[in-house]
């Protein structure tokens, strides 16, 4: 014998009865194919939510005045009411390698009229050329076109036109406390709607070019409430807020750096949440995995026992029968996370290439203030494909742990007399 | 004159089936010295297999005191009595019992892996025995590809490679043609006369009780008759 004595026998013992062995190690593949799909698909239900949740709006990092949240006062822009260069805290934000884009917004709280109808809504100032690297709002023109830079135009989301009997090309008239304590008011002309799929956006936002609306809040064009930054991975933005606020420092102007989980704070709680709930399903399908193993490693060692009782009787310890038995259930369990891996990575490359569309079915779905693509979407989540295989392997040893012990401290005489 | 390879004083085993209470051996004293080949005769239920298990530590006495070469089993624990067993004794059964994973070469080797020997040493002495009786070419088959007579000859093979002070065997040849038991019988002298091993028998086996030195008669678990014979061999 070449291997280990004890492995090689627990070894070569699972080939005795491989369609027995080949269905519990079918049984232990599937749990943990199971606990993986299941794990995919919250990941990527919490991805969906998280790029979504950031991207469609509110950007994974974003930089204010220390006093502009949480009240967003009109006046508590970058750099107080003189202003600032906020061109070089964008062109410092940019140098971060986990920073793929950076946008300057101003917003303003006002009355939108047309006709008879009036409605209050948030007046949102973009740069039309780097709004869309760090959200997609203004990507999601369900009719007309972007505006034209500086110009009097403006898009307003379906709900609020909807509600204000607007139509592309219409007038509307823009009324906003301004910052000079001066009520401004001025005629915009409706150039598009955007529809995200969120009624609070789609009935509340009108995006405005972002010169056009410092003028009518009377706000010099340095004075800006808030850049939005994206990153190359919602995850990273933590650590780069970090390093982008070591980095700006220097600048000397006042400022606040806000990555997603300090700006929504329930999208972070909600994948901590998902983190313990992934720790529950691996016991609890492992759990009813275990009795399945334990019970067919009983029987399997029952049916051997005079082989027990013979290695006993030739001298055998029963530690080195217990050993055998837990090389059994060991490589019972590699084989399980072989075949475990081999049907479940597959499956999952091509479901996360290939997500399977539901809109046909569904709807916009949302989801903590976060709009969500009705599609099965998996994720890879590799530490969790680590713990899951060692959980296998534990498992199946554990499930070989009793049996072990039976046939262990099993009377030799007893079982031998006759034989 | 160096110790006996078994000595038996006064042992009784008494089982408690329900509320009956079977005395399976009653009083044996018995003495076997190194080299002897000696075969326990006596119908079924006579007490012979309980006899070779209270002799091979696979069951301890009721009462009384069992000695393998020197070493009182009836004090050991259950550790020294598995060292014991290793060291002292060789088991040959009468299905043979080989661990159907292993190869013939692995089965043999067995005992002198339990004892840590190193793998180059073991088949040297394995393969030594698989010629001398008449295995070799065999070693790598499964017992499942081996017949009754040379999976028993590999028993035999395994039960006195560790060089054991005795060897006992239950009804070796019961499963065997004539052909194949007198093979047995020819390789078990062989051995106790060129390598002076000691066998205990338990048999009813005419050929065998003919082919022993010693033949010791159990009826209701009580040596009868205890009788020194020549061999038909030799003779």
């Amino acid at each position: 014998m070449t291997l280990p004595s004890w492995w090689l026998i627990g070894w070569r013992n699972l080939g005795r009865n491989p369609r027995r062995t080949f269905i519990t190690a079918l049984g232990l593949a599937a749990g943990y194919f199971a606990v993986i799909f299941m794990i995919g698909f919250a990941d990527g239900l919490k991805v969906e939510m998280i790029e979504n949740g950031t991207g469609l709006m509110t950007g994974q990092i974003q930089i204010h005045s220390p006093r502009y949240r949480p009240d967003r006062s009109l006046y508590e822009t970058i750099g107080s009411r003189a202003g600032a260069d906020f061109e070089a805290v964008i062109r410092t934000a940019l140098q971060d390698p986990a920073v793929v884009a950076a946008a300057p917004r101003v917003y303003g709280a006002g009355l939108l009229s047309s006709g008879q109808s009036t409605r209050g809504g948030m007046l949102m100032g973009i740069d039309l050329d780097r709004e869309p690297g760090v959200s997609r709002l203004g990507n999601s023109l369900s009719q007309g076109r972007a505006p034209t830079p500086a110009a009097n135009e403006l898009l307003i989301g379906t709900e609020m036109a909807r509600r204000l009997e607007l139509q592309v090309g219409d007038e509307v008239i823009l009324v906003a406390p301004a910052a000079d304590g001066s009520m401004g008011n001025d005629i915009f002309r409706v150039c598009g709607l955007y529809r995200t799929g969120m009624a609070e956006l789609d009935g509340a936002f009108a995006l405005v070019p972002i010169r056009s609306l410092q003028r009518l809040l009377a706000l010099d064009p340095g004075r800006i409430h808030e850049i939005a930054v994206s990153t190359t991975d919602p995850w990273l933005a933590p650590e780069a807020g970090r390093r982008l606020a070591a980095e700006l420092a220097p600048l000397g102007v006042e400022l606040e750096v806000l990555d997603w989980t300090g700006l929504r704070p329930e999208m972070l709680e909600y994948a901590l949440l998902m983190g313990s709930w992934y720790s529950i399903v691996v016991i609890i399908v492992f759990a009813i995995a275990l009795f399945g193993v334990a019970n067919t490693m009983l029987m399997s060692t029952f049916e051997r026992r005079r082989e027990f009782s013979v290695m006993l009787a030739l001298g055998a310890r029963p530690h080195q029968i217990l050993l055998t038995v837990i090389s059994e259930a060991t490589a019972l369990g590699w084989i399980s996370l072989v075949l475990g891996v081999a049907v479940t990575f597959p499956l999952i490359a091509w479901w996360h290439q290939y997500p399977i569309d539901l809109s046909w079915i569904y709807g916009d779905l949302t989801m903590l203030g976060a709009l969500i693509r009705p599609v099965l979407r998996i994720e890879y989540n590799f530490p969790m494909s680590v713990w899951t295989g060692l959980a296998l392997l534990l498992t199946a040893v554990t499930a070989g742990l009793y049996p072990a012990a039976r046939a262990a401290w099993m009377p030799p005489a007893d079982t031998l007399s006759g034989l | 004159m160096g110790n006996p390879a078994l000595r038996t004083e006064a042992v009784w085993k008494v089982f408690h089936q329900e509320a009956e209470e079977v005395r399976a051996v009653r009083g044996v004293t018995l003495t076997i010295q190194p080299g002897e080949f000696v075969v326990l005769a006596g119908p079924s239920g006579s007490g012979k297999t309980t006899l070779l298990n209270l002799i091979g530590g696979l069951t301890r006495p009721t009462d009384g005191r069992v000695w393998v070469d020197g070493l009182e089993l009836t004090r050991m624990g259950s550790r020294e009595l598995a060292r014991m067993r290793l060291e002292k004794l060789g088991f040959i059964f009468q299905s043979y019992n080989l661990l159907p994973v292993l190869s013939a070469l692995e089965n043999a080797e067995f005992p002198l892996l339990l004892r840590g020997m190193e793998r180059e040493q073991r088949e040297r002495r394995v393969r030594e025995l698989f010629q001398r009786t008449g295995l070799a070419g065999l070693e790598h088959r499964r017992p499942g590809k081996l017949s009754g007579g040379q999976q028993q000859r590999v028993a035999v093979i395994r039960a006195v490679v560790g060089e054991p002070a005795l060897v006992l065997a239950d009804e070796p040849t019961a499963n065997l043609d004539s052909a194949a038991s007198d093979i047995l019988l020819t390789v078990m002298e062989e051995l106790n006369r060129d390598l002076g091993t000691t066998f205990i028998f338990a048999t009813h086996d005419s050929r065998l009780m003919e082919r022993s030195r010693r033949l010791i008669h159990l009826v209701d678990g009580q040596i009868v008759s205890d009788q020194w014979q020549e061999s038909r061999r030799e003779q």
